[in-house]
Parts: C-alpha cells; sequence; structure tokens
C-alpha cells in the first residue's frame, strides 16, 4: 500500500467535513473583504499619514493585512484534520487500514499542503490585486512585473501553508483540538505579548523570531532593518514546522491509539 | 487464524491483558468472553495494531498487523461503531477506508447495500442510531472482503430482527472458511451465535472450548414428575442418586442419567409424567467461571467495596 493511496483517502476525508468547508470559507471571505476594508481605510486616510510613514508604506504589505484572519484560519483548519480523528476516534478505523503511521502522518500532510497551498496563494493574489485596485490613484500600488513584488506575495501564499502544517503538527502532537487551537493561537498573538514584558535588548533579539514577525518578513517588500530577509525568514518557519511534525509524528509511532482520550 | 503469543499490556499500573495465549481458528464463530473491563477490547486492539503490546505479541495468519500490505483485504473489524467523524456522509467514510487499501466505489455500494444502510448512505453519521451504526461498521469490516473477523460487541444496540440477521450472519462468514472473533459480555447471546468460546476475567484466559463442552462441564440434573415420588426417591437414592424434592410430584435428580431414571422406574413400577434433563445454562457457567473476576462488581448499598 502507498503513500498514494493513503493520501487519497485522506483527501477524501479532507474534503467531506463541515470544518474543512467552512474554514476555507471564512478564510476566502473574510481575508479578502477584510483586505479590502483595511485598504479602503488607508486610501481614505493616506494623506493624514504622517510623511515618514509615507516613505517607507509598503503597498505590498499593506494589502496584504487581510491574510491576519487568513493566519488563524488555516491553522485551525490543519488542526481540526487530526485531532477530529480522535475526538470522534475514527482514528482507529483509520490507523487499521493504514497501520503505518509514519505514512498516515505523511499522507495527511502532503493532502493538507497542497490543497492550502493551492488555497493560499490564490487568496493572496486576489487581496494583493484587489488592494492595488483601490489605493489606484491615491495611494502609492505595486505591480506583480516587479520580481520583489511577486515574491511577496507568493510568499504570502506560502506562509499561510506552512502554518496550516503548524496547525497540524501542532494536532499530532496535542491530539486534542481546544488545546491545539490554543496553543496555536498562544504562538501568533499571546507568545509576542510576553515577549514585550522583556528588556529591549532582549527583544530585539527574540521578536524577530516569532512567527508573526516571520510572516511579516516573508511577505513585505521591503525588508526591515531589525527583521530577517524574506528568505531567511522562509527557512526558519519551515525548520519550526519540520520540527514539531518530526515530534507528532515519533508520538503518532509511540503512542497507543486504540484507548480512547 | 488470529494467534495471541503470551500477550500482556500494561496501562500505568493496570495490567488490562495478563500472559494471555490462545487461537482463533477458521470456519467457526469464536465467541471472545469476558465481564466489563476483562480486556477484551485491549486484545482486539493489540491485534489490529492500534495498541502496542507490552510482551507477547498477536498475529493474523502468522503476520503481525503492521506488516500486512493491504491489512482490509486481510482483516475487517468493528471495533466501536460510533467511532466515525458525525459530519462524514456513511458512504464518504466507506470510501475514504476503500480508497486507502484500493478498494472500489462499487464494493462500497454493495457492503451498504448488504449491511441495509444504502437508504442512508448520504447522511451524517452522527445523526445514526446506534444499530445503524453497527451496521456501518460491519459495512467497513467487509469492505476488502477478508478472511479474518473481528466484532467488539457487534450485538450491542441492534433490534431483535438486527440480531437475528447479525447471528446469521456470523455463521455464514464461518462457513465460508473465514475466522470470526466475536466478543461479548453477554453469555447467552454467545450460547446463540458462537461454536468456540474463549472466557477471560481479569486478563487472564479462564477457559476455552466448544459450548457443548463448557456447558457438559456444569453438574446437570434431571427434572421428573411422577404420580408416587416416595416410592421414586427411595429406588432412586437406592442407585446413589441426589434427589429434591421442587414441587407437587416433581423431583430433581442430579447423579443419574434420564435413561437411568427411566428404567429404575420402570422397575419398580410408577408411573413417569415427566423426564427432562436440565442443561445448566451457559450464562450460569460463565457467572461460576467469572466470579472471581468481575473488575466492576455490584455491591449491597452501604457495604464497603473490598
Amino acid at each position: 500500500m502507498s503513500l498514494v493511496s493513503a493520501s487519497k483517502a485522506e483527501w477524501i476525508k479532507f474534503r467531506s467535513v463541515r470544518s474543512t468547508v467552512m474554514g476555507v470559507a471564512v478564510m476566502v471571505v473574510f481575508t479578502i473583504g477584510l483586505g479590502a476594508l483595511i485598504d479602503t481605510a488607508v486610501r481614505g486616510h493616506y494623506h493624514e499619514m504622517d510623511p515618514i510613514r509615507r516613505l517607507t508604506f509598503d503597498p505590498v504589505s499593506a494589502s496584504l493585512y487581510g491574510t491576519i484572519v487568513a493566519q488563524f484560519a488555516v491553522g485551525v483548519i490543519g488542526a481540526l484534520f487530526i485531532t477530529s480523528e480522535y475526538s470522534s476516534g475514527s482514528i482507529r478505523a483509520t490507523l487499521a487500514a493504514v497501520p503505518g503511521r509514519t505514512r498516515l502522518a505523511l499522507s495527511k500532510l502532503l493532502v493538507l499542503t497542497l490543497s492550502l497551498f493551492v488555497l493560499s496563494e490564490f487568496v493572496s493574489f486576489i487581496t494583493f490585486q484587489l488592494g492595488q485596485t483601490i489605493f489606484s490613484g491615491v495611494v502609492p500600488t505595486a505591480s506583480l512585473s516587479s520580481g520583489v513584488v511577486l515574491r511577496s506575495v507568493i510568499f504570502a501564499g506560502l506562509f499561510l501553508t506552512l502554518l496550516a502544517m503548524l496547525g497540524y503538527s501542532l494536532g499530532l502532537v496535542l491530539r486534542q483540538s481546544a488545546a491545539s487551537i490554543s496553543v496555536y493561537v498562544s504562538l501568533l498573538l499571546i507568545l509576542p505579548l510576553i515577549v514585550l514584558a522583556f528588556p529591549q535588548s532582549w527583544q530585539d533579539h527574540i521578536t524577530k523570531f516569532e512567527p508573526s514577525q516571520l510572516g511579516q518578513a516573508m511577505m513585505s517588500a521591503t525588508p526591515s532593518a531589525n527583521g530577517f530577509s524574506s528568505w531567511t525568514a522562509l527557512l526558519i518557519v519551515t525548520i519550526y514546522v519540520a520540527v514539531v511534525f518530526g515530534v507528532g509524528t515519533t508520538l503518532l509511532n509511540r503512542r497507543d491509539a486504540g484507548a480512547s482520550q | 487464524m488470529i494467534k495471541i503469543d503470551h500477550l500482556s499490556k500494561r496501562y500505568s499500573k493496570t495490567l488490562a491483558v495478563d500472559d494471555l495465549d490462545f487461537e482463533v481458528r477458521p470456519g467457526v464463530v469464536t465467541g471472545f468472553l469476558g465481564p466489563n473491563g476483562s480486556g477484551k477490547s485491549t486484545t482486539m486492539r493489540i491485534v489490529l495494531g492500534l495498541d502496542h503490546a507490552t510482551k507477547g505479541r498477536a498475529t493474523i495468519n502468522g503476520k503481525s498487523y503492521q506488516d500486512l500490505k493491504s491489512p482490509l483485504h486481510e482483516v475487517g473489524a468493528l471495533l466501536d461503531a460510533k467511532a466515525v467523524h458525525p459530519g462524514r456522509t456513511a458512504r464518504n467514510h466507506l470510501r475514504a477506508l476503500a480508497a486507502s487499501n484500493k478498494i472500489s466505489k462499487a464494493r462500497v455500494d454493495e457492503v451498504l447495500e448488504f449491511a441495509g444502510i444504502s437508504s442512508v448512505a448520504n447522511k451524517k453519521v452522527g445523526g445514526f442510531s446506534m444499530g445503524m451504526s453497527q451496521r456501518l461498521g460491519i459495512a467497513g469490516a467487509l469492505l476488502g472482503d477478508p478472511g479474518v473477523l473481528l466484532f467488539d460487541e457487534p450485538v450491542n444496540g441492534l433490534d431483535p430482527e438486527g440480531i437475528k440477521w447479525i447471528r446469521e450472519f456470523f455463521q455464514s462468514l464461518a462457513k465460508e472458511g473465514r475466522t470470526v472473533f466475536v466478543s461479548s459480555h453477554l453469555m447467552s447471546e454467545m450460547a446463540l451465535s458462537a461454536d468456540q468460546i474463549i472466557v477471560i476475567g481479569r486478563g487472564k484466559l479462564i477457559t476455552q472450548g466448544s459450548v457443548d463442552d463448557l456447558t457438559a462441564t456444569a453438574k446437570g440434573t434431571v427434572y421428573v414428575r411422577t404420580s408416587d415420588p416416595k416410592k421414586l426417591i427411595s429406588a432412586l437414592v437406592a442407585e446413589r442418586g441426589e434427589v429434591q424434592e421442587v414441587n407437587d410430584n416433581g423431583l430433581s435428580v442430579s447423579g443419574l442419567s434420564s435413561d437411568a431414571i427411566g428404567e429404575s422406574a420402570f422397575r419398580v413400577g410408577v408411573v413417569i409424567h415427566e423426564l427432562t434433563p436440565q442443561r445448566a445454562s451457559l450464562e450460569e457457567v460463565f457467572m461460576e467461571l467469572t466470579a472471581g473476576a468481575v473488575e466492576y462488581g455490584s455491591h449491597p448499598m452501604g457495604a464497603s467495596s473490598e
């Protein structure tokens, strides 16, 4: 039995539950909708902005603000993809059909990554284009014909894909929906607040490693002085995902899957 | 064929399965009996590779579950009928399982039809009754047309018609030469649906054998009704029978066969109205066997347990 047939099964499972459908709907509608709303606000108040901010204004990352909602949606989609198997108990039927646990973990990862990649890139490009259309005439705009801009938009989609993989990997480790989603949201939202309590000299070193900062670094056309380059940020997020996925897969192999939680 | 080879399983402090050792042969329905918490489900989960054995191993046709290339073609199992994502339809649930083992969509429709749930195939499983879920689980177990089948408490939640259906179904699977391993905590159920029985308590093997063997081990009595009990009693006692008066003219005799009782009645010229061998019910045998091995026994209120 191959990874391909296991992945076919996971693809059927992935698209046949409402949590996926709802998660995707939230992601698409809110990201594009919120993006448009923010872009309209930026356009309306651009002339009030102080000159320095106007000078450093990045139309690329500004138009991609909407993806913040997507960051949460994709993590939840990823986490539920595995934790729902534990909460419903279907993990037993799944593992009876696919006893190779590493293969199972990989097949789910494959399905999640491919589908979220397509979806995230779609959302990123739409949000970006919509933003530029709203900005045009008042606010400086960017064009995909520029290599840097194109890379930023592609990386915005990549970042979302990696976050979905991170949510899924956390789910593998924690097995419970609420716990996985809490930890995921904490990494994105609470971690930066905790870092704020540290002395400034520490913050300068820590902040740039936060997932949200790495995401900013990946999707902005003009890297900030204190952050990583977009490629380095991509590498670091990938390492995060690889480590958590590795731990999750090891645990899946070691733990009993039969007894209910 | 399923082989349980000196299998033990420890969950932190509890020893759920304690050096179990038995075989489940093809061609017959084998009942796996024990009180709640005696280790039946744990054993089945280890057979399916879901839980790891602490000691010993379980094999199917000589192989560990993990080593089966396309497990659904060799083993079908129904462990917990409700363990299905409630938001998924019955058909999609089966299609996903089928896809992972390269089983066709046509086969999915076939097993849905066989289990009698075609009409609800596109409904979400969350709305299923226990009986419908059991049928879905059975459909899932049959997907790969496997030679070995495991069912954990399959009768739970089925209506009488469903129970009759499932008994006949087990027998037909066994007649086709398959290995059918069915767990239950109800001896009466197993007496009707199984040929071979394995009894465990507190994770240990208590006894195994055919249903007939097990009931034979219990002391049988014969019920006799006669017009002249006094005369018959003295005749039977003379032949070393133990006699108890059960009701007017009715005697319960142990230690003598019904043939011997009939013959001695004939010799002393007593008229017999009824002569019925009383087989100890399997239920009684089971209670006797597992009396010391009940994990969750009830105790009189107010009395301290232990």
